[in-house]
């Protein structure tokens, strides 16, 4: 591989693969977990490393490179844990975000964002996110068709990026 | 525009609802899209938003919920359309045709058969809240609910020792105070949910989890 070549590919790994590393060690570990900030910098740098030495021929995506390696830090992970827990607490899936301040005044302003909608499109939110009613259980408590209730959330996103853009 | 079709799963993934199988092909693929990534980042951020800020978005919602004033049939009867209901009975006649026409004449052959309730067999329990760390005693338990008629019984250890259970048909308990009271800063309890078709039998069990209460110093 060129030096260039190989150069590129690092940056990209940081610039793009981090934040997917981050978000998928957090779905795992729970978004609170202190240790998913190490596990995932562990990652990013093991697979710079294991590019540095040729590691990475090409057989499939550098994306799905990636994924296998994070993948398996992650059952590392669950399986110390495990050890020396016995239980390996799950992870909750959406604490309050009170401990970082970014998440709270994000969550803030997506609240206020959501009280400007329609009462058409909080319904759907409400009943699809809040309650955690299956897509097809919402549908039938508006009676609309569940493929109806996906476009009104995915229409519900829309809006509210309008909201917080201006 | 054209949407990749693993779009449909951002949802299912992030509120955990899909198989082991499917979570992994997700995730893999997730790795390779950008657009994906992208949009589950936000829908993230959305579920987020509404799981901590709820109770206070939705005010509305809860008024309009309470107010509905359905009556007792009504309510009752809602959660089936009409022609849902109108195959409904017409699988109940079948089925009392079958019970007490056809299987009678069978008897002498015919093997016992037991009803299962296939909705919660075999699946898993996930609990929500405390899963960690807490920094004040935790009041209120609470873990993903699995069907209708379902009993679930909620079990909190102090090391292997049961200090507190409690059987409810709600996916959430306030625990009393005076057992409230009775736990200690620092230390590491667990807590586990056992869920009961409505025979009584065991139907799901969720992992024990641990949880911490942290000193208040």
């Amino acid at each position: 591989m060129g030096e260039e070549k190989q150069k590129n590919q690092l940056e990209e790994v940081f610039v793009k693969y981090k934040p997917i590393v981050t978000f998928r060690v957090k779905k795992s570990l729970g978004a609170y977990n202190p240790d998913c900030d190490d596990v995932a910098n562990e990652i990013i740098t093991n697979v710079i490393e294991k590019i540095k030495k040729g590691e990475f021929r090409g057989e499939s995506s550098v994306g799905t490179f990636i994924y296998t390696i994070t993948s398996r830090r992650i059952i590392d992970y669950i399986r110390q844990k495990s050890k020396v827990l016995k239980h390996v607490p799950e992870p909750a899936s959406y604490p309050d975000p009170q401990e970082q301040i970014e998440d709270k005044e994000r969550a803030e302003m997506i609240a206020t964002a959501i009280k400007k909608l329609k009462p058409k499109y909080r319904e759907v939110l409400y009943l699809y996110y809040y309650k955690e009613f299956s897509r097809e259980e919402v549908a039938l408590k508006l009676g609309i068709s569940p493929r109806r209730v996906s476009e009104r959330v995915n229409y519900s996103q829309k809006l509210l990026k309008k909201l917080i853009k201006t | 525009m054209r949407n990749c079709k693993f779009e449909e799963m951002i949802n299912e993934y992030l509120l955990n609802r899909l198989t082991e199988d499917e979570k992994s092909t997700f995730e893999e693929h997730y790795f390779n899209c950008p657009s994906c990534f992208e949009k589950m980042v936000e829908r993230d951020e959305l579920i987020a938003a509404i799981k901590y800020k709820g109770q206070e978005i939705f005010k509305d919602e809860y008024v309009a919920e309470s107010a509905k004033g359905e009556t007792w049939w009504e309510k009752a009867t809602s959660f089936l359309t009409p022609k849902q209901w109108a195959t409904a009975a017409i699988s109940a006649v079948l089925v009392a045709v079958i019970v007490f026409g056809i299987l009678p004449m069978l008897k002498p052959t015919s093997p016992q058969f037991y009803i299962y309730d296939d909705a919660v067999r075999g699946s898993k329990i996930t609990l929500i809240s405390p899963v960690w760390e807490s920094e004040t005693v935790p009041s209120k338990f609470e873990w993903q609910k699995m069907g209708e008629d379902v009993e679930y019984k909620i079990y909190i250890y102090d090391k292997d020792n049961v200090v507190w259970n409690y059987a409810t048909k709600d996916n959430s308990i306030i625990i009393p105070v005076n057992i409230k009271n009775t736990f200690v800063s620092g230390k590491i309890y667990s807590w586990q949910v056992k869920a009961f078709s409505a025979e009584g039998n065991l139907v799901s069990l969720s992992l024990k989890v641990q949880f911490k209460i942290h000193d208040p110093e």
